[in-house]
């Protein structure tokens, strides 16, 4: 008897541990504080690809579509599409109902007036698909056809609230949309509503009732925190709920790991790459031997646990591991460049560049690089020390960001740099431009002068191919003669972090840290 | 102010009527700085993606920055003339708004530290020479070099972490907390201890200062003859030591106040960025990063009037304090 109460009970216990596993109900009300780094120039989310404009605001616009946790297209302000099999024509059903801030009524007529009018014409990542847009056919006030001129495999990744934000027409049409003074108090479908920006100090957003989904937030408010060190001190006493990746200095993360009121997520399924860009305009770059010794030279791993502080994994080829399917074992950098000092001397030699009589060769190096980043600074420390080893010399130049983008993309003066791209979802959007032939003193493309045409067919073609099978055997054809090539080394896949606190529930249901506010609740 | 002296006002406005070829100079000479500095300021603004061509010409349209150096600072000048500071590429607002936004911050900051400075740094100063040689003397001096070797950013940081993160008593960071919406008294009291830490770590370095300079000026005038005379009067050693000492050390304090007035608005920046107070010397220090050459312009013109405001003042307290000073 008394042994069976004692069974009956700990079934009780067990039962009632299940119960308490069980994910809690998402509450209504309180405020959530995400810390971001500076002013954003803008709430018009349509004219820049900042990063601290779509922080917040992606929480007052909508896209057509958002991408879920899993990189997933889901639907947002369109709720179905379809495409045709030539992939030349995308049919939108629009949600129904939708009212923007100020009321009015959300058609189809906004979709198309911000792609032709905004969009289209002033967002860096959007525009490029844009132009290969024949038409925007408004079929009716909830459905909309866009045909193409020819394919484009990642349109619809385009069109979420980062890239393609839905703006208001009975705004903005017929006026001057850079220097709109909504601009500064926008008007979005957005789960959240501007309430309030004091520059320098805060933004405040309020709950959106009329949202299409439950939104459990009352406010949703970003702390401008310009010094990094101090968003985590910040996060740590409980003055923000978050730090998204981007704000998150990665040496304070195993201190994070430690903190019980803290919470992390790490990897983010919007794979981001760390590389080197390799001046070939300049000899002795200009000679593939050159660069695929300094790609032998560099040690990876050294760079991901000393610079990284491993987050992040060494690059294994010319697109990264980040997306699998676009991953080509036959260009894997870990046997076509293993770290090997060796065989990068040999290479040297062999390219009439023989060590001095104190070891050094003739070849001295400048690498510029943004001052602000810690590890991008420490991977070029490491870049020096191994380069030394093989007799290069090479010259750390760290400068504040205005001067390093001319000095890299605008006025080409440099021989080396180490930068990071996010891939925006996929190789075609924000890869391509690593390597691709561009337009001279374009900022924040190949800035190698590295123009090959068989290359930029086999990307142009990649872009155009709807199967991702079909895709990968292209990235692989361009994997490999890039890999030969090495204008550009791959350094490190990145390893994202967002830190939140513990209370803070119901985030990174969308891919980026950014997205989905409505569904961030507050456990009291 | 006596006979044969000019009157105060005239000297006053004469100075300030010479302070406008001094300001359209600074104008001038930081304008050239800055447009030899290199760094582009549309493409530090567009994001990280290649931005359209067309957009990035309409911008630099828009800025002015299709137009050759000379006649940008032609226009420039004339347009602070006129009164006009320009429009921030980066907020996209006009500068005399967002500095007017931020001046009341700086200012509440500086006065704060300044303030607390001269209170903290003239007790501790009189009480060293008063108690001269002894262990408070000794403290006082140990203290002073602590102010004047620790840099305050370094010291901001660790204000922060000693209490706000280790003891939790105030708050780590901006000038009001976000969470709670206060009015009337109870955002009074939260901005006081918001205010804490930052106008604590910006006045260290002028407490030493004034605290050293205080010690050495008791220590000067208290052995004067007239300190003798008045304890020969039987005057209370308080009232001897307040009313004639620390009058006549006065001078060379508030000479410590009045120059130092740039490096604090200087310091503030740091200090500021560090405490994400929206100030002044914040802004400063964004536009600089963001080649924001309007709003860098309009607040080193700003700061240069302010500095010669101050000095002026400065030189105005001089006559009131010493009867000897005459303008």
């Amino acid at each position: 008897m008394r042994i069976s109460m004692i069974v009956l009970l700990m079934a009780v216990v067990a039962a009632g541990s299940t119960v308490a596993a069980a994910p809690p109900e998402p509450q209504r009300g309180g405020s959530a504080v995400v810390a971001i780094g500076g002013d954003p120039e803008t709430l018009n989310l349509g004219i820049t690809t900042g990063y601290a404009v779509g922080a917040v605001a992606a929480s007052i616009f909508s896209g057509l579509v958002w991408i879920d946790a899993r990189g997933e297209i889901q639907p947002g302000l369109a709720t179905s599409w379809t495409v045709s099999s030539d992939g030349l024509s995308y049919a939108f059903e629009l949600r129904r109902g939708v009212k923007w801030h100020d009321g009015r009524a959300f058609t189809a007529q906004d979709v198309k007036f911000t792609m032709e009018q905004v969009t289209g014409l002033y967002h860096g990542r959007f525009r490029p698909a844009f132009l290969n847009f024949e038409a925007i056919t408004v079929m009716s006030p909830q459905s909309l056809k866009i045909t193409l001129k020819r394919p484009y495999a990642p349109l619809l990744r385009l069109l979420t609230v980062f890239d393609c934000p839905i703006l208001p027409r009975h705004v903005y049409q017929g006026e001057d949309i850079t220097r709109h003074s909504r601009n500064n108090d926008p008007v979005g479908t957005g789960p959240f509503k501007f309430r309030e920006w004091v520059r320098g100090d805060r933004l405040v957003l309020e709950r959106n009732d009329a949202y299409w989904d439950p939104v459990y937030l009352d406010r949703l408010i970003f702390r401008i925190i310009p010094g990094a060190a101090l968003r985590v001190t910040a996060l740590e006493v409980g003055e923000v709920d978050m730090v998204a990746d981007f704000y998150l200095p990665k040496t304070d993360v195993d201190r994070l790991k430690r903190n019980p009121n803290v919470r992390l997520r790490l990897g983010q399924p919007i794979p981001s790459m760390g590389f080197m860009f390799i001046n070939a305009r300049r000899a002795p770059l200009d000679n593939p031997k050159v660069r695929r010794a300094l790609a032998l030279a560099i040690n990876r791993v050294q760079i991901v646990t000393q610079a990284m502080g491993n987050l992040a994994r060494p690059a294994r080829g010319p697109f990264g591991d980040g997306f699998k399917w676009a991953f080509s074992p036959e260009s894997d950098y870990n046997r076509l460049y293993p770290y090997n000092v060796e065989r990068a001397n040999a290479l040297l030699d062999e390219a009439g560049l023989p060590r001095g009589a104190g070891g050094e060769r003739p070849v001295r190096l400048r690498m510029v690089y943004d001052a602000a980043r810690a590890p991008i600074a420490a991977t070029a420390a490491i870049i020096r020390d191994n380069l030394r080893a093989v007799g290069i010399t090479v010259d750390l130049q760290p400068m504040d960001r205005a001067v390093m983008i001319e000095r890299i993309y605008t006025r080409p003066d440099y021989e080396l740099t180490v930068q990071t791209f996010t891939s925006g979802g996929d190789p075609a959007i924000g890869y391509h431009r690593i390597y691709a032939s561009a337009a001279p003193g374009t900022p924040f493309v190949n800035a190698t002068g590295y123009s090959s045409q068989e290359v930029d067919s086999l990307l142009n073609r990649a872009a155009e191919v709807p199967e991702r099978a079909a895709r990968g055997k292209i990235y692989a054809q361009a994997s490999k003669i890039l890999a030969a090539d090495v204008p550009t080394l791959m350094l490190f896949d990145e390893i994202g972090v967002d830190a939140t606190r513990a209370t803070l529930r119901g985030v990174w249901i969308g891919a980026e840290a950014r997205d989905r506010w409505d569904a961030v609740w507050v456990q009291k | 102010m006596t006979a044969g002296s000019t009157p105060l006002w005239r000297y006053a406005a004469g100075r300030l009527v010479q302070a406008v070829p001094l300001l359209l100079g600074v104008v001038v000479v930081n304008f050239l700085l800055i447009s030899l500095a290199p760094g582009d300021p549309v493409a530090t603004l567009l994001g990280e993606y290649p931005a359209p061509p067309e957009y990035i010409a309409q911008l630099r349209r828009e800025f002015g920055l299709d137009q050759p150096a000379p006649m940008r600072l032609a226009l420039y000048a004339w347009n602070v003339v006129r009164g006009e500071l320009g429009f921030s590429f980066a907020y996209r607002l006009p500068v005399a708004t967002l500095v007017a936004g931020r001046l009341g911050n700086t200012f509440l900051l500086m006065v704060t530290a300044l303030s607390l400075a001269a209170l903290v740094g003239v007790g501790l100063g009189v009480t060293a020479a008063r108690r001269r040689g002894s262990g408070l003397d000794t403290a006082a001096t140990g203290i002073s070099l602590a102010g004047y070797s620790i840099p305050d950013f370094w010291l901001a940081q660790l204000l922060v972490l000693f209490f706000a993160v280790f003891l939790g008593w105030l708050p780590a960071q901006g000038i009001r907390s976000v969470r709670e919406e206060y009015t009337g008294l109870a955002a009074v009291l939260d901005t006081a201890r918001h205010l804490i830490l930052p106008a604590a770590a910006l006045s260290f370095r002028y407490m030493a200062l004034i605290s050293r300079l205080t010690r050495a000026s008791m220590l000067e005038a208290m052995s004067q003859d007239f300190i003798l005379a008045a304890r020969a009067r039987g005057l209370p050693e308080r009232l001897v030591l307040l009313q004639h000492g620390l009058r006549n050390a006065a001078l060379p304090i508030v000479t410590v106040i009045g120059y130092n007035f740039a490096f604090v608005l200087a310091g503030s920046a740091l200090v500021e960025t560090v405490f994400g107070w929206p100030g002044v010397g914040r802004l400063l220090y964004d536009a600089m990063l963001q080649r924001d050459t309007p709003v860098l312009l309009g607040v080193l013109l700003m700061v240069s009037a302010t500095v010669v405001v101050v000095n002026l003042l400065t030189d105005l307290l001089y006559a009131a304090l010493d009867p000897r000073v005459r303008y």
